[in-house]
């Protein structure tokens, strides 16, 4: 809203429209902005926010909408009114993109090296050999491992960190004024987001170039930007230095965001997340756009558009009040919990689970089978009853796999699943009636996993018919209950899953999962497809169902915030196996593996410049399982031979406390 | 896996499939009702005639005994001596082979070119006019049987313009590039026929490569449409559309039974249709066979060319 006056980029008064006449969503409504050379400007906003929709708008690509009013300027140069063939040399060259999901925004027919000689050849008349050369340098700059071997290679063979390297390494390939970034570091591992985070940092100093940083995780924002915009709804709500927005936020859905952020330290007090959903983009309301779901709102909120205020340095905010006082009840007190002691019997039990992806299909002739890594290697886990186990890992973990086998639809190699001691058969389909009424699971993708042809009440109260929970005249009585417990009103028996939005969704899971009256939900990732204010409410929900029928969840994530925020107990894991379990505060505190060390060190808690995340340096084989330490290859803590050869020990700590590790715990 | 193993590992898998292509026909062959010696005799034959007919022609040996014969010889070569015909099933088949084969191989060179084109150029397009117009054509022909396009086609431009002969009167092996204007109407039949699968797939598949991220970063990066279009979006898009290509290899050796009937064109369809009513079974059992490998050597090509294309099912 403010602006320096010898900006890079200036956007002034951007309106962008999507379809037309009466259907037309109005995205983006007056957006103002200003980015300073060598400035990182921050934009923040859920899902429908329309920032993705302001970046591309300056990349000039506005697909299936247009840019109905406003104005963007390129070092005083307006880049609207350009042609195409102007617009070619903007991109890629004075305007470059990372983005959101490398693996899809690389070509997986091109080598590495061609992908980024080609914006070299393009835009500096660069000879293919001369742009290959610049290229391996250019991998080094972003610390890309074996640059002269990696440019011959091609996206799929390298991880996704490493991609993410390569998307940066084009787009700082011709010194561009202006870098924007989506999301980039969104369905990274948490590792691998620091590690990223750090690079940006580092070209940013070297560089200095000016960025524009998109992104729905306030923490990472506020790590790398200096200067922060809220948008909501197509509008900018608030704007204003990067710590300011994020510890003294002004504006009611600022503050309801911050409200959202899982607590990675201190006290874990209970979540307040923002009421209501987005308005109707078609026909937007008069008044705050935010007053519907405001706490603050008044009338006056509700019939003139309010104001930009400021509110302090460079800190401005659209809302009418300058002062609002958090109500009193904002935080409420977690209420107490005590997890069953170490003497009470564990109700499921999964005991030397071990799952390999590899044997699986008809074997054909002359096809050699490629050896494979054990997606499971002796997981052995118990859950008490009426407990929540946090399960956390980064992607190929195993944790996915494993909530797979417990709710019997992948059968194990090897190992079994128990529940009150009683083996379990392997898949759903041989288990009993009851065994499979007890055990209930929660997918991570709400969109896939309800039909789309059953309306809520068919897929909420099915399992009641199924499992003859309640008699069939109570049926519907049950399901519209069943709803209210995850805070559906009855409306929503008739409505097919494509009406509703994604947090509805997961809630008409959780719905489905409650109607089978379970003891223990295996909750796979349920969250992580949700914007944080959406988060906020379904972990809420979950934590109130527990209390309410003291059930026992297995809560799969990869997000340490969630585990600590709902887990009793938590068990890491890595490479397939357990590497380390406790209670969640022991953890978290004074966490035994290195892996666990790693991982905490990790979490963005935006601060800016924070400490550097190690990272090892030496290139150590990978490890073979069943040998040594899965972690050997990775681990700040490495021993030599003993981590590489020796299988580590459990170490056992206070509380049930469990290490695999060669170093000693500190407690014990 | 590099690609030698995998084209290894494909031809050791590829005779595999014809063996049991051959033991199938075989089997089915002599399951089905008629006999060789009462289609050859004629229905006034006597019993006694037909059995010293079946005795000499080695038909009452039990059948394994028979398969054993008839397998050992195409493993020498050797495809047995036709029925009906009373001379060998090999080089009668060989001239028919290069009158198909070189009928097949002008129908792809025209129609491959033309249908990517069309079906690049519908997608890139897509929603215009242009796009409207190549859609509601190749679901016009897709819709047509190939006898109705066969005889329109012939109607039109052998019978009222007489601009071609209408028919195809070519002996086996006889030299086609001395007398092209034959096979210009079953080269634009078959053609047209074939081009709506790879039209359709190609529109399809390019839409979606057009909607890639990669097409995006692409753009992003200041390459020029075209170029995205050509170096970016149309070798991702080609993949699915070479299984089609591969596919109709198969198709335009063996499938075209209705096409060579039509235009009276000697080539394997035509012989096959010949040796079924005839009941004449190693001519019937070698033009299965040929056709079974033109199917697998075109998916094979199909397969070769994909990997070519897509790094990751080389690497």
């Amino acid at each position: 809203m403010s602006g320096a006056e010898n900006a890079v980029l200036r956007v002034n008064d951007l309106s962008i429209t999507y379809g037309h006449g009466d259907h037309a969503v109005h995205a983006v409504r007056n957006v103002t902005l200003s980015i300073a050379p060598g400035e990182a400007y921050g934009l923040i906003g859920e899902s429908g926010s329309g920032k993705s929709t302001v970046a591309f708008s300056i990349m000039g690509h506005v697909v299936g909408g247009r840019v109905s009013s406003g104005s963007i300027q390129l070092d005083r140069r307006e880049l609207l009114t350009m042609s195409p063939r102007e617009w070619q040399d903007v991109r890629g060259n004075r305007i470059a993109m990372v983005y959101q999901d490398p693996m899809n925004a690389l070509n997986p027919a091109f080598r590495l090296g061609a992908q980024v000689a080609e914006t070299l050849i393009r835009h500096r008349g660069m000879s293919r050999e001369d742009a290959w050369a610049k290229a391996v340098d250019l991998f080094r700059q972003v610390r890309l491992p074996d640059p002269e071997q990696l440019v011959n290679r091609y996206p799929h063979q390298i991880s996704g960190g490493q991609q993410q390297r390569v998307v940066i390494a084009m787009a700082i390939a011709c010194e561009a004024q202006l870098l924007i970034m989506d999301e980039p570091t969104t369905g990274l591992d948490i590792t691998t987001e620091a590690h990223i985070l750090e690079l940006i940092a580092d070209l940013r100093q070297r560089l200095g170039i000016a960025i524009l940083f998109i992104s729905h995780n306030l923490r990472v924002v506020a790590q790398v930007c200096d200067r922060v915009g809220v948008l909501y709804a197509g509008q900018m709500v608030e704007e204003g230095p990067a710590d300011a927005v994020l510890q003294k936020a002004r504006h009611p859905y600022t503050m309801g965001l911050n409200g959202s952020l899982l607590p990675i330290s201190g006290e874990v007090r209970r979540l307040k997340p923002i009421a209501g959903r987005l308005p109707d983009l078609r026909q937007v309301p008069q008044g705050c756009i935010f007053a519907p779901r405001c706490a603050y709102a008044t009338d006056q909120c509700r019939t003139m558009d309010p104001q930009i205020q400021v509110v302090g340095k460079r800190h401005v905010s659209r809302c009418m009040f300058s002062e609002l006082v958090p109500p009193a009840d904002r935080f409420i007190e977690m209420g107490s919990r005590h997890a069953p002691g170490d003497s009470v019997a564990p109700q499921l039990s999964v005991v030397d689970l071990d799952y390999s992806y590899a044997r699986r299909g008809m074997p054909l002739p002359f096809l050699a089978r490629k050896a494979r890594a054990k997606a499971l290697d002796r997981v052995t886990l118990a859950i008490r009853p009426g407990e929540t186990l946090g399960i956390v890992g980064e992607s190929g973990s195993g944790k996915s796999t494993l909530a797979r086998c417990i709710a019997g639809l992948r059968s194990p190699d090897r190992g079994a699943v128990r529940l009150e001691g009683r083996r379990l058969e392997p898949l759903a389909g041989q288990r009993s009636r009851e065994a499979r009424q007890r055990v209930q699971i929660v997918f991570q993708n709400p969109d896939s996993s309800l039909n789309p042809l059953r309306t809520v009440g068919d897929i909420v109260g099915r399992p009641l018919g199924l499992y003859n929970v309640v008699p069939e005249e109570e049926r519907r009585k049950r399901t519209i209950e069943l709803l209210e417990m995850v805070n559906l009103e009855e409306r929503y028996m008739t409505r097919y899953p494509r009406e509703l939005s994604g947090g509805e969704k997961q809630r008409v899971n959780i719905a489905r999962a409650l109607g089978a009256d379970p003891e223990i939900i295996i909750c796979d990732e349920p969250t992580s497809a949700l914007d944080i204010s959406v988060q906020a409410s379904v972990l809420n929900t979950l934590i109130d169902l527990r209390t309410q029928k003291d059930m026992a969840y297995v809560f799969i994530t990869h997000d340490l915030g969630v585990v600590r925020y709902i887990a009793d107990r938590v068990a890491v894991m890595y490479g397939g196996s357990v590497v380390e379990t406790g209670r969640t505060d022991q953890v978290f505190s004074s966490p035994g593996h290195p892996y666990t060390e790693m991982l905490l060190n990790a979490i963005p808690d935006g601060t800016r410049g924070r400490k550097a995340l190690l990272e090892v340096e030496d290139s150590r084989p990978k490890p073979i399982q069943g040998v040594g330490c899965v972690f050997a290859d990775r681990c700040l803590q490495y021993r030599g031979r003993e981590c590489d050869e020796v299988l580590p020990p459990v170490r056992l700590g206070q509380d049930g406390h469990m290490v695999n590790c060669h170093r000693a715990l500190a407690s014990a | 896996m590099s690609l030698w193993t995998l084209i290894l590992q494909r031809i050791l898998l590829m005779i595999a499939t014809l063996f049991c292509v051959a033991v199938l026909t075989f089997l089915i062959v002599n399951v089905l009702p008629g006999d060789v010696a009462v289609a050859i005799l004629g229905d006034q034959s006597t019993p006694d005639q037909v059995e010293a007919l079946r005795q000499s022609m080695g038909l009452d040996q039990p059948i394994l005994l028979r398969f054993g014969d008839w397998f050992g010889g195409v493993m020498r070569g050797d495809f047995g001596t036709s029925l009906t015909f009373g001379r060998p099933v090999g080089p009668m088949i060989w001239g028919r082979l290069l009158n198909s084969a070189t009928l097949g191989v002008i129908c792809l060179l025209v129609m491959i070119p033309v249908s990517i084109l069309l079906g690049a150029v519908a997608a890139v397009t897509q929603g215009s006019v242009l796009d409207r117009a190549i859609t509601a054509i190749t679901t016009f022909l897709f819709g047509m049987p190939e006898y109705v396009l066969a005889l329109g086609a012939m109607l039109i431009f052998a019978i009222w313009l007489q601009w071609l002969p209408g028919a195809a009167m070519v002996s086996p092996g006889e030299n086609l590039f001395t007398q092209l204007d034959v096979i210009v109407l079953p080269v634009l039949v078959i053609s047209l026929g074939g081009a709506t699968y790879i039209i359709q797939m190609t529109r399809a598949s390019m839409i979606d490569a057009l909607g890639t991220a990669y097409v995006r970063t692409a753009l992003l990066k200041g390459v020029p449409r075209w170029q995205v279009i050509l170096k970016h979006a149309l070798p991702n898009a080609m993949l699915p559309t070479l299984v089609e290509i591969g596919l109709s290899f198969g198709a335009l050796l063996g499938g075209l039974v209705i096409i060579e009937t039509i235009f009276n064109f000697a080539g394997v369809g035509q012989l096959m249709v010949m040796s079924v009513q005839s009941r004449d079974v190693p001519v019937l059992q070698a033009c299965v066979l040929v056709i079974a490998a033109a199917y697998s050597v075109g998916s094979l090509l199909a397969d070769i060319a994909s990997m070519l294309l897509n790094p990751r099912l080389r690497t």
